[in-house]
């Protein structure tokens, strides 16, 4: 199996049972890195990450002989990811209701707990500013910093219109960096 | 100069107030206006020549494709992520670059094999649930049976003589153990598992499911009207409708 098949064929190839487990193979390959820093920019650590990672290809695993080709696979894949890493933090939230006050989930503290924390690094203090953004506003930050995903593509993942997206965006680089600015 | 040495005779005559004045340039032009101004020049003519000719031969189906190319132009001009994020603050976009988390070295290199085995291992651990709760009432009541045979059987053995002291502390065991010694045989356990209601066996269960094992719950369950895998990833809400509605049919049936 080459490495540079499109997800047609791949998706073809997933549906005849003697090639299904090669295709899912390839399948996870060629996204697995990419969903991985959606899903940990999210959740934060990695071992979240990667329970969040293995559980969302699972269901893909479930799903994708449904799948309907009129959508695109790539797009299908980050809008699963990112539902079950806000699911994902919602659960850990309720879980931690009585405890957790000053940051609803507590991924400032994630953070904070990493060996290479350092606060008066600006790259730290800058992804304790991304985690002060309402969740929403966070993953359209994410997706358009860091992956720079053109908003049609996003508007299909978040089921947003492009133009509140953008405005989304413009909101949340400013708080940001009044963020960093005043902290 | 001697040409202009007459110029300048000429204009005292004219007027000597005038020509006292210094002759300076107050006048500026762009620093390097005039390197390759030549160029600049000729480059003008040529296209303005070139538009005349062109003007008059437009390509055939030239309209035809123009809006097309005017909207693909506009797309490819949209502002890039990059020039964006410039754009709203400089300070993030030099920021972007730097990436403060760890991940564990070749992670990703058996992470597919890891997901497979998973999905394998999860495959063979379904246990689904009956269409009826008859297989929970059945497991609730072997269990209740037992607890209660168990208290029966100790109750019966303080009669011994020789344990005397387990009938002195009788009267000061938890009441349901003192209700259990009323069960003897089997047909009073029965009678007694049926006086049990619904909620007693759940709540039961609920804090002693140990004492089920996996074994009875398979053989005592039905997958066939049970949703599909691919229900529960559509919609989180089918397991829950489903559970609900298994849960009305046992309440219908009992109550008929």
């Amino acid at each position: 199996m080459t490495e540079i098949q499109n997800d047609q064929e791949l998706l073809a190839l997933f549906k005849i049972p003697a090639s299904k487990e090669q295709a899912f193979t390839a399948i996870i390959k060629k996204y697995q890195e990419k969903l991985y820093w959606h899903i940990r920019r999210i959740v934060i650590t990695h071992d979240d990450a990667d329970d969040v990672l293995q559980n969302m290809f699972i269901k893909v695993w479930k799903g994708l002989e449904n799948f309907r080709e009129d959508s695109q696979l790539y797009t299908w894949l980050y809008r699963i990811a990112t539902n079950e890493s806000l699911t994902f933090l919602a659960k850990a939230k309720k879980r931690n209701s009585v405890s957790l006050n000053d940051d609803e989930n507590g991924l400032s503290n994630k953070l904070k707990s990493d060996t290479h924390f350092d606060a008066n690094k600006l790259e730290w203090k800058l992804q304790l500013a991304i985690q002060s953004l309402p969740e929403k506003q966070r993953v359209v930050f994410n997706l358009r910093y860091y992956e720079e995903m053109p908003y049609e593509e996003m508007s299909h993942i978040l089921e947003t219109s492009e133009g509140a997206l953008k405005a989304s965006y413009h909101h949340a680089a400013k708080k940001i960096e009044n963020y960093i600015l005043n902290n | 100069m001697e040409k202009s040495t007459e110029i300048l005779n000429e204009l005292m005559a004219i007027s000597p107030a005038l020509a006292a004045i210094e002759r300076v340039n107050v006048f500026t032009v762009p620093e390097g206006y005039f390197i390759g101004l030549d160029e600049k020049i000729a480059t003008t003519v040529f296209l303005q020549q070139d538009k005349k000719t062109a003007f008059q031969k437009v390509p055939e189906g030239y309209f035809d494709s123009l809006s097309d190319k005017i909207l693909s132009k506009i797309k490819t001009r949209e502002e890039s992520p990059t020039e964006e994020i410039r754009s709203i603050s400089p300070a993030l976009h030099y920021l972007k670059d730097e990436n403060v988390f760890d991940i564990p070295e070749g992670y990703f290199d058996d992470l597919s094999s890891r997901i497979l085995n998973k999905i394998k291992e999860s495959n063979t651990k379904v246990v689904s649930i009956n269409s009826s709760r008859n297989w929970w009432k059945y497991a609730a009541a072997a269990a209740v049976a037992g607890i209660i045979t168990i208290f029966s059987f100790q109750l019966f053995t303080t009669k011994n003589p020789n344990n005397n002291h387990l009938i002195a502390n009788s009267s000061r065991m938890p009441e349901y153990i003192q209700l259990a010694s009323q069960y003897k045989t089997d047909k009073e356990i029965n009678q007694g598992i049926a006086t049990l209601s619904d909620e007693e066996i759940t709540n039961y269960l609920e804090k002693n499911t140990t004492i089920l094992d996996d074994e009875t719950l398979i053989n005592n369950t039905d997958t066939k009207e049970l949703p599909t895998p691919d229900d529960y990833l559509i919609d989180d809400n089918a397991l829950n409708n489903y559970l609900q509605k298994i849960n009305a049919e046992g309440v219908n049936k009992n109550t008929q």
